[in-house]
């Protein structure tokens, strides 16, 4: 397969979901496309099936953090010291839950080239020494797939959990001190690797995953001006956002 | 207040590695208005919609066979029929009155 690869850099959350139904939309006349990206100013993104309400919105404004809902399920994300991938291509025969894992190689081969051993946990996790480090989702539109995740470069629970809320406010503490014991992410595991380094070896990942042949390409005009129609009419919008 | 007829609303969720949260209006076991939201996966995505639509006016002892009926060719993970099901019948014994009037003809 001929892997577009776009190392794109940190991006408004609205324009990054937006690029991505884009590439999805235009699949058939642009080719499978690997895009490597980062969320500027920082973000939370929800699940398509999940509440804004899970969200502390008022404090996300007043941190400067976009919020936003994604076009694929799962669960909430803060967006700040990792890496996104987002891939779009032809489906692969079979179920669709397999086809998550497909994708998700590529991670497993990145963190590989940098000497963690990772590996898959349930449908959407990537896991090392038991903690996850990647959340991934997937959806199918327009004839193709949109798979879209995270690498955690560095992570601050505490800090996500000042944007998210919980259920009961007297389990916040435990809920917090749960989830650090079951996350992790590339400093953590003694990994000093940036944010261009690890786009490097992201690419390298999926290509040898997918057994793919790598290109750079700028994105045509007409993807962008799409994308740029999403992200003021669709993921910019309160009707988006706040609509479960 | 619990009672068998009048408008009233639940709310429940059931944990299975991930969530479903059902926030329903019934009007006695008839589903009034619902609301499916969780960090699970189903595609095609708009399928929840489709089953929130088609859960509208269902009987509670109903909902198990629409959901199947709605959700047959999906694809889903951390959510499935029964759950469905449970999670609603679990709302609606968790019911609150909000008005006694009883609206059903």
């Amino acid at each position: 397969m001929e892997l577009r690869v776009i190392f794109d850099g940190k991006n408004k959350a609205a324009w990054n979901m937006a690029l991505d139904e884009s590439l999805l939309y235009h699949l058939k006349e642009v080719g499978p496309t690997l895009r490597l990206y980062g969320w500027l100013p920082p973000a939370v993104s929800i699940g398509y099936f999940q509440s804004m309400e899970e969200v502390n919105v008022e404090k996300a404004r007043e941190m400067g953090v976009d919020v936003i809902r994604r076009i694929t399920g799962g669960g909430a994300v803060y967006h700040k010291y990792e890496l996104t991938y987002s891939i779009v291509m032809p489906p692969p025969p079979g179920k669709i839950l397999e086809s998550y894992r497909i994708i998700e190689k590529g991670i497993i081969e990145a963190l590989n080239m940098i000497g963690v051993k990772a590996e898959m946990s349930g449908i959407n996790d990537i896991i090392v020494e038991g903690k996850k480090i990647s959340g991934n989702a997937q959806t199918r539109k327009y004839g193709g797939l949109l798979q879209h995740g995270t690498l955690l470069i560095d992570v601050d629970v505490d800090e996500m959990f000042t944007l998210l809320k919980v259920p009961q406010e007297k389990m916040r503490d435990k809920i917090i001190k749960s989830v650090k014991e079951r996350v992790t992410s590339l400093h953590n595991l003694g990994k000093k690797v940036n944010f261009e380094e690890l786009q490097k070896f992201m690419a390298e990942g999926f290509a040898k995953a997918l057994n793919a042949h790598l290109y750079e390409e700028n994105l045509s005009q007409k993807v962008l001006s799409y994308a740029k129609h999403l992200e003021v009419n669709k993921y910019a919008t309160r009707e988006w956002n706040f609509k479960r | 207040m619990q009672q068998g007829s009048g408008i009233s609303r639940g709310k429940a969720v059931f944990k299975s590695g991930k969530l479903i949260k059902i926030d329903a209006v019934f009007n006695g076991e008839r589903i009034e208005r619902i609301k499916i939201t969780g960090d699970f996966f189903l595609h095609p995505e708009e399928k929840i919609e489709e089953l929130e639509n088609a859960l509208l006016g269902v009987e509670l002892k109903d909902v198990e066979k629409v959901t199947a009926r709605v959700l047959k060719n999906a694809e889903y993970v951390g959510i499935d029929v029964s759950s469905i099901a449970k999670t609603v019948e679990e709302a609606w014994k968790r019911r609150q009155l909000i008005t006694s009037e009883n609206t059903s003809q």
